[in-house]
């Protein structure tokens, strides 16, 4: 920040501090972010310190065009699935299983009703497409949220209280490491129904043992500083010290390996559909090129889909590697 | 640990065989509406047991080398032997990744670490980025189009099987006439001097085997690169090259080295998960290996064959988890195991 800001931000406070900021609430977000804002001296310090640092590392390093790159690909997917029945005049009925387009050639070559031709039955490629990138940001959110989430909570438990509670835990977790994870989605999801939700949460249950063991190793180096023992010794409760204290402290490499995560996700699932055991009755990517691949009159409909797989997973890898760069100031990529 | 990890493996894939929704018996039964003949066939393979008989007879059976008989892909041919038939084919198509790739991810990545942000390295990290995000079915896809069906320069099925494409061509040479095979395709071409065999099989393997290579590569590149780029920060770079050491040396002996450990992980790893087949790969190329089977047995619900698939794989992947070990101690020798 600049010194005319933070002047600016002093002369606020000592201005009209409540009704001012309520007014210009958008040009106040940026402060919220200098801990301690509401104070002018501690601002005019926080200033001096920042003039010695001399530029905000983290977001420059952050802003890099590769992670731009990224983002700009996440929010193109994001488009497609939250404007889709603008940019479609097809409803998602017209495109999956049950309904099948009267007069439609299969496979057909791309003309002016059709601008990428049709796939199997007939449907529309571009609508499958766009209905698809609600599909997939699905695929990329529920199923890393589930695995990180229970991964953050057994990890930290399993850290923290040592002893019989993380033996039976740290066994488990080899158990699991010993079956072959993409085996047991493709036995797993056929078994247990092929909805959506189902093939989601069977996924990200399978991979929350990765993250447990993530999460123990680095609970453990939070729990031997120092403030947790201050914590313990003021008489914080159990719970409290791990989910106030030890959790917020070693949550950032979660955060990254979440992009990772969401990236590695997308692949697989589209995979699982690739092979044929998505849901029918969504418009998914995987099963695009699963129905296109034996024929070769309409290339496109193989094409667009694995394309637009691709744009999302590379999306997420990147805003991932962005973020590990300037996150984690021991690697320097 | 090995043994009680496989009891576990036996009863769970026991459990999961058992909540399957697929029936095998309307599968193989296809066409019958008869409730009497399904009937008669559910008593005669021990549908009404209790289920501590049959979890009884299936660890007995197991543990004494039966591991049952193909129910619907084969007709009564015994699983034991469905695996012997088809483990060489996926050990044939990944025999070529997991010796080149290892070796060529490392080198790209040392060449993308050391020429850091020219353009070397932009060029090597575009390649991987493309081989790690883009699905491996879809590249797949593409070269068979590109080269099998565009160019005509190889064939886009896959070994001498029909296939779904009806204008697949077969192949083109019979198999060597003799008693004794090894299922190794070029193998035996050795074994009975057909050069015909052999080419027909190398040109069907070469477009499967390009594509796992890729995609193999691509993970351990990236691996290679950020592992070594965070060693080349470490103060004993430094040292080493203020004391004078010359720049191949401090590569080779020390930043490699250290770099190599959390690579290794991925390579066994990878290892051993390319020796389960790559399903996506095989269902593309239509490669009737393991992969194939296992989807193809999950579709018919031929739970025989899925049991004997999943014990095996994960023998493999327990296997690869103690050479890791093994391996840990060799490259780092700081680690043991007492």
């Amino acid at each position: 920040m600049t010194e005319q800001s933070y002047k600016k931000a002093i002369a606020y406070q000592e201005q009209e501090p409540e009704s001012y900021r309520k007014k210009h609430l958008k040009r106040f977000l940026k402060f919220y972010l200098t801990p301690g804002w509401r104070d002018p001296e501690f601002l005019s310090q926080e200033y001096q310190i920042d003039k010695i640092k001399s530029k905000r590392r983290r977001f420059r390093r952050l802003l890099r065009p590769l992670t731009l790159l990224g983002i700009v690909m996440i929010i193109f997917i994001l488009i497609l699935a939250v404007y889709t029945p603008w940019l479609t005049p097809y409803t998602i009925d017209e495109l999956t299983i049950p309904y099948i387009p009267p007069g439609e050639k299969p496979f057909d070559a791309p003309s002016a009703v059709h601008l990428l031709g049709t796939t199997k039955y007939g449907y529309d490629v571009l609508a499958r497409i766009i209905w698809g990138a609600r599909t997939t940001i699905l695929m990329a959110l529920i199923p890393v949220s589930i695995s990180i989430g229970g991964g953050l909570i057994l990890g930290t438990i399993s850290a923290y209280f040592g002893g019989t509670v993380d033996y039976l835990m740290m066994r488990f977790v080899d158990l699991m490491y010993g079956f072959p994870n993409l085996v047991l989605v493709i036995i797993l999801v056929p078994i247990l129904g092929q909805q959506l939700f189902t093939s989601l949460v069977i996924y990200g249950f399978l991979f929350i043992p990765y993250r447990i063991r993530f999460m123990r190793s680095l609970a453990l180096q939070v729990k031997q500083l120092e403030f947790i023992e201050a914590a313990k010794t003021g008489g914080a409760q159990k719970f409290k010290v791990m989910f106030k204290h030890i959790i917020p402290n070693a949550i950032s490499p979660m955060v990254i390996a979440f992009f990772g995560g969401a990236a590695v996700a997308v692949l697989g699932l589209a995979g699982l559909a690739f092979i044929g055991f998505g849901d029918p009755t969504v418009a998914s990517w995987g099963t695009d090129i699963n129905w296109a691949r034996a024929t070769f009159s309409n290339v496109n409909a193989a094409f667009w889909p694995g394309l637009l797989i691709g744009i999302t997973s590379i999306g997420f890898m990147l805003v991932g590697d962005g973020l590990r760069d300037a996150l984690d100031p021991r690697l320097s990529l | 640990m090995i043994i009680p990890m496989l009891i576990l493996v036996l009863t769970f894939a026991w459990v999961l065989s058992h909540m399957m929704t697929v029936s095998p018996i309307t599968n193989k039964l296809a066409g019958l509406v008869d409730a009497e003949v399904i009937q008669a066939e559910l008593e005669r393979v021990g549908y009404y047991d209790p289920w501590y008989v049959q979890l009884g007879l299936y660890y007995k059976n197991f543990f004494t080398g039966d591991w049952g008989k193909s129910y619907v892909i084969r007709d009564q041919v015994p699983v034991i032997d469905v695996i012997l038939e088809i483990y060489p084919r996926t050990i044939e198509l990944m025999i070529i990744p997991i010796v080149l790739s290892p070796f060529l991810a490392v080198k790209l990545g040392l060449s993308s670490a050391k020429h850091k942000d020219k353009s070397k390295d932009i060029f090597i990290r575009a390649l991987a980025i493309f081989g790690a995000g883009f699905p491996v079915f879809w590249i797949a896809t593409l070269l068979q189009l590109t080269f099998g069906y565009y160019l005509e320069i190889f064939t886009y099925g896959a070994l001498d099987f029909p296939v779904v494409f009806a204008n697949t061509p077969g192949m083109k040479y019979p198999a060597p006439a003799g008693r004794f095979k090894t299922g190794f395709r070029i193998i035996d071409s050795f074994l009975y001097n057909d050069q015909l065999y052999l080419w027909d099989t190398l040109i069907r393997l070469i477009l499967p085997a390009l594509c796992v290579t890729f995609v193999s590569l691509a993970a351990i590149t990236r691996q290679t690169r950020s592992s070594m780029l965070d060693v080349l920060d470490q103060d004993y770079i430094r040292t080493a090259r203020a004391k004078g050491v010359i720049e191949k040396d401090v590569i080779n002996k020390h930043a490699l080295r250290n770099a190599l450990l959390p690579t290794s992980n991925l390579i066994i790893g990878g290892t051993a998960t390319a020796l389960l087949g790559s399903f996506f790969i095989e269902v593309t190329f239509d490669y009737k290996g393991f992969g194939y089977y296992m989807v193809r047995s999950i579709f018919l619900g031929d739970y025989l064959v899925i049991n004997g698939l999943l014990v095996f794989s994960t023998v493999i992947l327990l296997t690869g988890t103690l050479v890791a070990d093994v391996m840990y101690t060799i490259i780092d020798p700081r680690i043991t195991y007492t």
